[in-house]
């Protein structure tokens, strides 16, 4: 026992070393790239659908010459969901696996925590999910980059919603984290600016992140006198809500809902016509909203490899690794500071059009998406968005002013 | 004789530890910062396992407390490192003070349960006291100042830290094992085996049990202060419960009959972990395959069944 154990560590050991120098080597290597996201529990969809995205990017890429003329080679880590671990492996990941660049992060506060570290591992890493204003705000660092929509952005964007609305009593039901907490601040915030007449109502609903029974905070905001519902619920979580909601008859009263996150194709698909009509549905990309060229072919070969419509964790995912492709063309080589600068203030054409990080905070200037659940899909099997709004990425964006964040 | 080739082993192992650095890829200076944090917090836990005969469910509790310690003063105070760790020893020494009075005078499965309830009852308020604790995303952000007696040292390169957790960790274990080794460990090793007659000698076993759990308490506080500022984020999961199952599966993979042998069982849980990850996220089924077959087959751990291989064979 013990005597395998040091031959494992000898291997183990010879092996990292090995990698450790190949990855400042030689052109002919491979480019590496790691890959952190949700892979178990019940959020997990999330990191498959940002893998589908990733893999089909890095096929093309591959395809056709790869990037510097060395292919791109993933390696995906699994966070767990969770701060601690996910900080663990991306020095894994850059340390042992030789990373030159990171992908990922699903969870806000895994982000909150992650991303304070990454000046010390010297590697871009660019978000293409987590949605906590804070990284590109105060905890803002020059390694950090969101190819996403953040909360403050899609907030902004669902307050105009709801003051388009009757509603005048608003309360919220969301993760208890920092998703749930801050998408509800950031709402009041901006409701309140656009309609001082609203009344926040100080009964807020935060169940726990992956709670099973959602019934009680069901049962708590059909008893109150809310007329709108800011619901953060989102993943597998939001797939038992919303059938639990059905079975409580919660969508038979006359209450304006908002579901953030609520277009996410993993939560449609998996919920087909149970899915009520008529919500407010939101999504940071909807992939019948883009008419273009590079949307038109990632739609089509996204359905074709995978047989569902893209997410927009798939589409974040898959733009983040043609994000690098520019950067490190544009800086020459792998380098992590130099691909890191290169990113600042870059432009480059994604499926949700133009997408640009913006200098200042590193926060890519995209689109929210909002649009009311109409009828079901004929091929797609899932709810289609009717009324659909594309909301200027730039527009709902806090100025650097406001973000708190000083690079 | 056999003394002083333990004693030298000792001195090789250390001396290795030191050049970790040098002899291995850079990776490795994580993997054993968190083995020698786990270790320190392992060998507090057998503190009152192996050597006093009680299986606390709550450990983490003492660990968790000191993580969070460590990131408050941090994030408001920016204290030196040192005066860092004495807040969290200090926090969990009170701590294991409160839930230890409460629970010593309880034996066996009610202890268990009892110390698994504190637990659970410290992990609830970290979770749901979001203005101190900042809830289920826990403390993060917070940088490292000074490491206080006045040394330059740059806490933040973690080959620095690393040095610096090898040496608390080596002052903390010396201390450790001298109390282990006093007449005080003496009458814990007797309690283990016979608390009746302990009792019938004179001695107030309560009073031992609840001053060991005190002491196991505060290392393991240590442990967590050590760990907060290593992993940059200080949240409810190191509170966990799961989190106090990790020293009981280190203590015994290790062997709890020897003051080294969670130390050992660290190593091989950290390793493993580190390795099997790499090929499959089920790690956890292995581990308790290995667990399962130690328990069974050596139930010594691994620093036991080594030795007692090695005095058979050296005899």
């Amino acid at each position: 026992m013990k005597k395998t154990h040091i031959k494992n560590f000898l291997v183990a050991m010879t092996a990292t070393a090995a990698l450790g120098t190949a990855s400042t080597g030689y052109a002919e290597d491979p480019i590496r790239i790691g890959g952190l996201y949700i892979l178990s529990g019940s959020a997990a969809t999330y990191g498959e659908f940002a893998q589908k995205g990733i893999d089909l990017a890095v096929d093309e890429i591959n395809d056709s010459g790869g990037i510097l003329g060395r292919q791109i080679e993933m390696i995906y880590e699994d966070t767990q969901g969770k701060a601690s671990v996910a900080i663990q492996a991306a020095r894994k990941l850059v340390y042992s696996e030789g990373a030159d660049a990171l992908v990922g992060l699903d969870s806000s506060g895994v982000a909150q925590g992650m991303v304070p570290t990454m000046p010390e591992l010297q590697k871009p890493l660019i978000i293409t999910h987590a949605a906590t204003p804070d990284v590109t705000g105060k905890l803002c660092n020059p390694f950090t980059y969101r190819i996403s929509v953040n909360v403050a952005q899609n907030m902004k964007a669902a307050a105009m919603v709801a003051a388009e609305t009757d509603a005048t009593n608003w309360t919220t039901i969301g993760p208890d984290y920092a998703f749930g907490h801050q998408s509800w601040e950031f709402f009041g915030n901006y409701l309140k600016e656009i309609n001082p007449d609203v009344n926040l109502m100080s009964e807020t609903n935060f169940p726990r992140f992956g709670a099973e029974d959602f019934t009680p905070f069901i049962d708590r905001v059909m008893d109150s006198d809310a007329e709108g519902v800011l619901i953060s619920v989102w993943g597998g979580d939001l797939v038992n809500f919303i059938r639990q909601a059905n079975n409580r008859g919660f969508f038979e009263q006359d209450l304006e809902l908002m579901f953030t996150v609520g277009a996410a194709t993993e939560v449609l698909t998996a919920l087909g016509d149970e899915m009520p009509e008529g919500v407010h549905l939101s999504t940071r990309y909807w992939y019948e909203a883009y008419d273009n060229d590079i949307n038109d072919r990632f739609v089509k070969s996204y359905i074709d490899a995978y047989g569902n419509p893209p997410s927009y964790n798939a589409e974040g995912a898959y733009a983040a690794i043609y994000a690098y492709k520019q950067a490190m063309e544009a800086a020459g080589n792998t380098d992590g500071p130099a691909v890191a600068k290169a990113l600042s203030g870059m432009s480059m054409e994604a499926p949700n059009g133009t997408v640009t990080f913006r200098k200042g905070d590193n926060q890519a200037m995209v689109s929210p998406n909002w649009g009311i659940s109409g009828p079901m899909h004929a091929e797609h099997g899932i709810r289609t968005l009717t009324s659909l709004q594309i909301f200027d990425g730039e527009k709902v964006a806090r100025t650097i002013d406001e973000t708190g964040c000083k690079l | 004789m056999k003394n002083k080739v333990l004693m030298a082993i000792l001195a090789v192992v250390i001396a290795g530890l030191i050049a970790v650095p040098w002899i291995a890829s850079y990776f490795y200076v994580f993997i054993f910062t968190e083995i020698l944090v786990l270790g320190l917090f392992a060998a507090s836990f057998n503190l009152i396992f192996g050597y006093t005969g009680m299986l606390s469910f709550g450990h983490a509790a003492f660990f968790g407390i000191g993580s969070y310690a460590t990131a408050l003063v941090l994030i408001h105070l920016q204290w030196s490192f040192l005066a860092c760790l004495l807040v969290s020893m200090g926090a969990s020494a009170l701590l294991a003070l409160v839930i230890g009075f409460l629970s010593v005078r309880l034996n066996e499965v009610y202890f268990a349960m009892l110390t698994l309830a504190f637990g659970m009852m410290v992990f609830a308020i970290a979770y749901q006291w979001r203005s101190l604790t900042n809830g289920s995303d826990g403390l993060a952000g917070f940088t490292l100042g000074s490491f206080g007696l006045g040394l330059d040292l740059t806490l933040g390169n973690p080959l620095v830290y690393y040095h610096v957790v090898l040496g608390i960790v080596v002052i903390a274990s010396i201390v450790l094992y001298l109390i282990c080794r006093s007449s005080f460990g003496m009458i814990l090793k007797a309690i283990r085996q016979n608390p009746e007659r302990v009792s019938f000698a004179g001695l107030n076993v309560r009073t031992y049990r609840l001053v060991a759990f005190i002491i196991a308490g505060t290392f393991a506080g240590l442990a967590g202060g050590l760990m907060a500022p290593f992993l940059r984020v200080a949240s409810p999961e190191l509170l966990h419960w799961s989190m106090s199952a990790e020293p009981i599966l280190m203590a015994i993979l290790g062997g709890t009959g020897y003051f080294l042998g969670p130390f050992i069982g660290s190593a091989a849980f950290v390793l493993l972990e580190t390795w099997i990850t790499t090929y499959t996220e089920s790690w956890m089924l292995v581990l308790g395959i290995i667990l399962a077959m130690m328990v069974i087959f050596f139930r010594k751990g691994l620093l036991g069944t080594a030795i007692d291989w090695w005095m058979e064979v050296k005899k």
